[in-house]
């Protein structure tokens, strides 16, 4: 496979400009995005520091034309932490597609060139299929998340609520309860 | 060819369409609303619970109602302006310390990235300054000369009906962890103006059931399950039979004994829930090993305070039970269990609530004779500080290959470590139980650990992604040394951590189990007359 060799080489000199501004539109996402675009510290700055690495591995991918199971790693490392925050699907995972925009922006005048206008479909393709792996490590971030709950009620942890002790049946009015529940 | 500057695209001055629009706020953060979707808030507390609480003697929760944070009317009543201003008012002449938070801060901002939520979310009133802010605003309106005189140009704020649901919201978005003031400058305890923030809302009924409930049943049973002394009893009997099976030795404890030398409090999530057990089966050994006159009781039958989430009435209350039963019974001083905030209500406020504990006398081990200083005062031994002096004095032989199954690293949990500075004991325990293990980043570990994420009765379900992200902190620096030394157990000394670490850890870094330090001492600790199983997960192993 090697469908966008021309406009590879033109990604790979042009690759810091492009992460700079996919990493800074991707943490403009957040309200107060300040520290997560400055702190290079990955203990002090996870968010931060952990997408921006994140995205600097699924562009080297991308202008490596890598295999698609590659892309699972450095993805999960971003979209699992926008799985529990306040995102909506969508919002989660635009930021992969939006290399796309970041990239067209770039190279606005090479790609004037035929050639690498027909390679730019390619790459873009590759993009898309990279978003769609994205979300489906969203989706399975989220069953996680749903596991965890059925997790904390099976094994008693979560149990300070709602009468998880059996002396709890001791109490006329929780057994009342308990009775009219089991009728329902 | 033009050069293209980083931030002009970002803002999103694009030539061709985008898909993306980035979220710079802008509004001040004084005019963003609160806005209150499920999942991004805990339940409010149950009528029934708070009306019970309510009928108690030495609190006051008023209000009980059923009510929903997503209603545009929380159901407040009608003069809940004048109660929470009057609240602030003899709050701020009841506590010195308040008042001065009050007015220090300079806004220097050097807690402001400290807090694992803020870290978590970039929400800006998560940063420790905004979120006492909050607060300070309505302070300095009502309370300030300038304020008075200026009010939104000295910084002050009127107290709305917005104003209070935002305080809900990001009083329920502090753990309390204390990591921020570690790094202030004048030394303020944001945990203590969240407490704040806590007990004003509890004025006019604002409150989340996963605190109100677990405090209810502590008043009404002596601990957060509602436990009978019966069902407390059973189900450490159980772990007993545990014991017996997995090492051939049969511990017999006792409970509510009068006359012995110690009484031993621990969570209640300990005699209950995995991996707690676990950890109880640990100190069941460990006890029996040495042979230590100790009494359970059922009815100071936990060591967590969630009083301490609630109001100051309440923490005081249900902490002077655990001193009225070691007076009933007589003993000579307590042993406290690997719980967090216990240990803060104890460290930082049993004396001036609860004290002096003149009946009680210094605790000695009666193993080591060592004489407990440090715990003069309190009366109360950490079962880390205890177990630490059995191995420096020799009294206890542990067969390290019996951990081989476990590579550990530690979490200080954030009570112990920064309320009463137990940062060493742990580690020397854990260099005597097991082989090797790694320490986890420096500014993650000790004084500046990383809350768990879901303290201060956060721990519940329905606001798992806020403990998810709340929590990404400290499981990145689990993920780090999982990844570089192949760490598989996150140990710790909290029953809250044991928990909610646990569900962290299925969401981060599943490789990794979470355990209790006594459980490790428990699988390693050689006993005379044990007839051990190979047992190649310790306690945990099914036999």
């Amino acid at each position: 496979m090697n469908t966008y060799s021309e406009l590879a080489e033109i990604l790979a000199a042009k690759q810091k400009q492009i992460l700079d501004i996919w990493t800074e539109r991707t943490l403009g996402t957040y309200s107060a995005p300040g520290f997560f675009k400055k702190s290079l510290d990955p203990f002090a700055n996870p968010v931060g520091v952990q997408i921006r690495s994140g995205l600097a591995a699924l562009f080297e991918l991308l202008r490596d034309q890598a295999e698609p199971a590659a892309f699972v790693g450095p993805l999960d490392q971003v979209i699992r932490i926008r799985a529990v925050q306040d995102f909506t699907a969508s919002q989660a995972v635009v930021p992969f597609l939006e290399l796309k925009w970041v990239v067209k922006e770039v190279l606005a005048q090479e790609l004037q060139r035929r050639l690498l206008a027909d390679q730019l479909n390619e790459f873009e393709c590759a993009v898309e299929r990279m978003a769609l792996v994205g979300f489906d490590l969203y989706c399975q971030c989220r069953e996680q998340l749903y596991r965890n709950r059925i997790q904390e009620l099976k094994s008693g942890r979560a149990r300070f609520t709602d009468g998880g002790c059996p002396s709890r049946f001791l109490d006329a009015a929780a057994r009342q309860e308990q009775m009219e529940n089991m009728r329902k | 060819m033009a050069v293209i500057k980083v931030d002009k695209l970002a803002v999103s001055v694009a030539k061709g369409p985008s898909l993306m629009t980035g979220a710079y706020p802008n509004k001040p953060w004084d005019e963003v609303p609160a806005v209150f979707k499920p999942g991004n808030y805990a339940y409010p507390t149950k009528a029934d619970k708070l009306e019970y609480l309510n009928s108690q003697q030495g609190v006051s929760f008023p209000n009980a109602r059923e009510w929903s944070p997503e209603d545009d009317d929380w159901k407040l009543p009608e003069n809940w302006k004048e109660i929470i201003l009057q609240g602030l008012a003899d709050r701020l002449d009841r506590f010195r310390s308040l008042k001065i938070f009050m007015d220090c801060c300079v806004r220097c901002g050097a807690c402001a990235d400290k807090c694992h939520f803020f870290l978590g979310t970039g929400d800006p009133k998560n940063m420790p300054v905004l979120r006492a802010e909050l607060l300070r605003s309505v302070y300095r309106n009502d309370f300030t000369l300038a304020g008075k005189i200026l009010g939104k140009l000295a910084g002050g704020r009127e107290m709305t009906v917005g104003v209070l649901k935002e305080w809900f919201m990001y009083a329920y978005q502090c753990t309390e962890c204390r990591r921020c003031s570690v790094f202030c400058p004048y030394g303020i305890d944001t945990a203590e103006i969240t407490m704040m923030l806590r007990e004003l809302l509890h004025l006019v009924g604002i409150g989340i059931n996963w605190a109100m409930e677990p405090v209810a049943n502590s008043n009404r049973t002596g601990n957060h399950m509602g436990l009978t002394p019966q069902a407390f009893k059973g189900n450490v009997d159980f772990l007993c039979d545990d014991v017996e099976n997995l090492t051939g030795v049969r511990v017999n404890p006792t409970f509510n004994r009068k006359g012995a030398e110690v009484l031993f409090i621990t969570p209640s999530a300990d005699v209950f829930a995995e991996p707690g057990i676990f950890t109880c089966m640990g100190y069941l050994l460990l006890f029996e090993a040495i042979g230590l006159d100790y009494t359970w009781s059922t009815y100071a039958s936990e060591g967590g305070n969630f009083g301490l989430f609630t109001s100051n009435e309440m923490m005081k209350k249900l902490n002077g039970k655990m001193y009225a039963e070691a007076k009933r019974l007589g003993v000579k001083w307590i042993l406290g269990g690997e719980c967090g905030h216990m240990w803060r209500v104890i460290h930082q406020y049993m004396d001036t609530m609860n004290g002096p504990t003149d009946f009680l006398e210094v605790p000695k081990s009666p193993i080591t004779g060592t004489v407990f200083d440090n715990a003069k005062s309190t009366k109360m031994v950490h079962i880390s500080e205890f177990t630490a002096d059995l191995i420096k004095n020799g009294k206890i032989k542990f067969d390290k290959s019996r951990n081989a199954h476990v590579l550990p690293t530690f979490h200080d949990s954030c009570n112990p470590a920064r309320a009463m500075g137990l940062l060493d004991e742990p580690r020397y325990i854990l260099d005597h139980v097991v082989d090797k293990w790694y320490e986890m980043p420096e500014n993650t570990i000790r004084e500046r650990t990383f809350c768990c994420g879901s303290g201060t009765a956060l721990n519940t379900d329905e606001i798992m992604e806020l403990r998810m992200r709340s929590g990404l902190p400290r499981a990145n620096a689990v993920k780090y040394v999982h990844e570089k030394h192949g760490v598989n157990t996150l140990s710790c000394v909290c029953a809250i951590d044991r928990a909610t670490l646990s569900t962290l850890m299925s969401y981060w870094v599943p490789e990794v189990e979470v355990a209790g330090l006594s459980e490790l001492v428990g699988n390693a600790l050689v006993i005379e007359g044990e007839q051990r199983q190979d047992l190649t997960e310790g306690l945990r192993t099914l036999v």
